[in-house]
């Protein structure tokens, strides 16, 4: 199949999904009113509720939820081959994404700007909320043991991509101080850190850079309290974690927030130079296959496929998003659907790019492993980019480094705000019985200690498979919150409710086949103490996720049931 | 379609990607900074008008020739300070 075909059928399921099911949803069910007065002109604070326009909150909606998920996920997904991976993240997005990520901000915007844990607190039950918080905190553990993995073991070890990346921070801090200390303009101060910034990946191609990288990651061989991993991978993922400290730990205006401004450009400008590259290029798929195996290395198809693709089709990261941030900021009820919806669908567009790729930028599927296939996703993305930039007339050295970084950035963005979230979560969760939790260094260690336990002990198709089981039973969560609040207001639910119901026992059936693999196969096979380690882990956190999720849902049954016993008390 | 219509659209349409482009790279950087700057509002309207919430930290004599300046900022300060909150909100 050609990529102008996938294109097209990527943007059916955007015409038909946005314009058609999403508006009738929204405009004979939800039926929102633009008089209404939203959470964010109720109580304007300036800070956290500020009307804000629809494009602008178009733009930051999509900047928030779009991380590595929906790049990696449908690239270790067409494993089981192309038709499942691209079936599911059209569909997926088509009856399932874009609903939690509207439903969420509609029912944030109509409770008054709750979040996630207020929520659950008052549709579900009050212990709710702290499961919520639990099953959050191991949640944020595990996308930071995936994407850990995904940039400190496969991208950093290219002797190529290092120092562009902390070109990348360091221009980061630059730009921090010329904004805020020097008061430069943001235009001049823009164009100067970014023009650094691409000379910084370009020096790291030059073989004396990429030597001294290559001197410092010493041999393949390494010793054993390395854990298994090489000296370059030891080495990456403690980049990682410094990085990670630093965003957790400093101000946000002089670190985070600036690199996170200068990675904006460099990762906008790849996908811009990747897409026209696609459209000069205009490969085929070869002959990559529409369908392989049932059960692949990952696992069956089902469940397996519908946690490998996150975000590309539905994901629980984006119900947090939708409610803490953009909830308060709408300045009508109106534009829940454009900025929710539309931003969903936006990035099934993403996941389709992502998609192809993998299936048609190396021209067969045996190119597509050559590449590094579902073991090195993240590094079939980097080729398959550098592949389309190579059409724009960027030499492919070049396009590889630049994608390296390019993902490296957009996972360390997530993981920065991971940490920080850790921090404040274990000082709340653990703070009165353990004082020193409340230390901003102390939760910052504690919390990265554990993500290098997962990222070094825990192999990468492993822990991606537990951070979509954790990322897509949030999902399901989250449906289940807004079907809870759609029949507190007495509305039509199933749209949600289905959804719901599909998504929790997948998940719940992906995590118990995780906890099974780990306990029963794994770990009897373990012949290091790493691999016991790593299956005892894994099962171990699957079983928590699965014994919170089912709490929660046998609380949110019974309120589920509460209105109609209501309803059944006054009609007596 | 005249001339000034297509005119107008075409602004519409300027406007709305520069609005896009503003969202996904700078608002939450501006975000962040309002946020900063409500922190340190707290606590300077804490210093100067405690005596609104019982907590008198400076003389009444100099909170009420600050309470000119201070006045446009009450009602948006009492909002963030009495609204409940939950660790979610941390999240963006």
């Amino acid at each position: 199949m050609n990529s102008i075909i996938v294109l097209i059928l990527g943007a059916l399921g955007l015409g038909v999904g946005y314009f058609w099911y999403a508006r009738r949803i929204d405009q004979d069910i939800v039926k929102p009113d633009p008089q209404k007065a939203t959470p964010a002109r109720m109580y304007m604070d300036g800070v956290d509720f500020t009307p804000t326009s629809r494009n602008v909150l178009f733009g930051y909606q999509f900047k928030s939820i779009a991380a590595l998920g929906p790049i990696t996920g449908p690239i270790i997904a067409v494993q089981w081959g192309w038709l499942p991976a691209l079936a599911w993240v059209i569909l997926g997005t088509f009856f399932i994404g874009w609903v939690q990520d509207y439903g969420a901000m509609i029912m944030g915007v109509r409770r008054e700007g709750d979040t996630m844990g207020a929520l659950s607190y008052k549709l579900i039950s009050p212990r709710a909320r702290n499961i919520l918080m639990i099953f959050l905190y191991f949640y944020l553990l595990l996308i930071m043991g995936a994407f850990g993995n995904a940039v400190g073991k496969v991208l950093m070890t290219n002797p190529k991509v290092p120092f562009g990346m902390l070109t990348v921070v360091l221009m980061g801090i630059l730009a921090g101080q010329m904004i805020y200390r020097w008061k430069q303009d943001v235009i001049i101060t823009t164009i100067i850190t970014v023009v650094l910034t691409f000379v910084g990946i370009w020096i790291s191609t030059l073989p004396f850079m990429s030597n001294i990288f290559s001197g410092l990651y010493g041999l393949p061989e390494s010793p054993p309290w390395f854990l298994g991993n090489t000296q370059a991978q030891v080495l990456g993922t403690l980049l990682v974690i410094i990085f990670c400290y630093l965003g957790s730990v400093l101000p946000i205006w002089s670190f985070a927030q600036p690199v996170n401004y200068v990675s904006f450009w460099i990762v906008s400008l790849g996908v811009l130079g990747g897409i026209i590259g696609l459209l000069i290029w205009r490969p085929g798929m070869g002959d990559f296959p529409a369908f392989t195996q049932f059960t692949t290395a990952s696992g069956p198809l089902w469940p397996m496929l519908f946690i490998t693709i996150a975000c590309g089709a539905v994901s629980g990261w984006h119900s947090l998003v939708s409610t803490s941030g953009t909830a308060r900021q709408l300045e009508k009820e109106t534009d829940a659907l454009p900025v929710g919806g539309g931003a969903m669908f936006m990035e099934m567009v993403f996941a389709v790019i992502a998609f192809l790729t993998a299936t048609v930028a190396f021209g067969s599927f045996q190119g597509y492993q050559d590449a590094g296939g579902a073991a090195k996703a993240l590094a079939v993305f980097s080729g398959g980019l550098a592949n389309f930039l190579n059409y724009v007339g960027i030499p492919r050295e070049f396009g590889v480094a630049y994608g390296s970084v390019f993902l490296t950035i957009m996972a360390l963005t997530i993981m920065q705000l991971c940490v920080r979230f850790m921090r404040v979560a274990s000082a709340e969760l653990v703070g009165e019985a353990l004082p020193v939790m409340k230390n901003v260094h102390v939760g910052t260690t504690v919390a990265l200690i554990l993500t290098l336990i997962f990222v070094w002990v825990i192999p990468w198709l492993t822990i991606w498979s537990a951070f979509g089981a954790s990322n897509q039973l949030m999902a399901g969560l989250a449906l289940l919150l807004i079907s809870l609040w759609l029949r507190a207001e007495g509305r039509k639910n199933e749209w949600a409710l289905y959804p719901s119901i599909f998504m929790i026992v997948t998940t719940i059936a992906a995590l118990l086949y995780l906890a099974y693999n780990n306990f029963f196969k794994a770990l009897p096979a373990a012949d290091t103490a790493q691999k016991s380690i790593a299956a005892l882990l894994v099962g171990v956190i699957a079983m928590v996720l699965v014994v919170a999720a089912v709490i929660l849902i046998a609380d949110g049954w019974k309120a589920l049931q509460k209105p109609q016993e209501k309803k059944a008390a006054e009609t007596a | 379609m005249t001339e000034e219509e297509k005119q107008n659209v075409l602004t519409r349409i300027g406007q709305s990607a520069k609005e896009f482009l503003y969202g996904m790279a700078g608002h939450d950087m501006t975000r962040f900074a309002l946020k900063t700057r409500g922190s340190m509002e707290h606590l300077f309207i804490l210093i100067t008008m405690g005596d609104l919430l019982g907590i008198p930290i400076l003389p009444p004599y100099y909170s009420l020739r600050l309470l000119p300046y201070v006045v446009p900022q009450i009602s948006t300060w009492k909002r963030r300070m009495l609204r409940e909150r939950d660790l979610t909100d941390a999240l963006a």
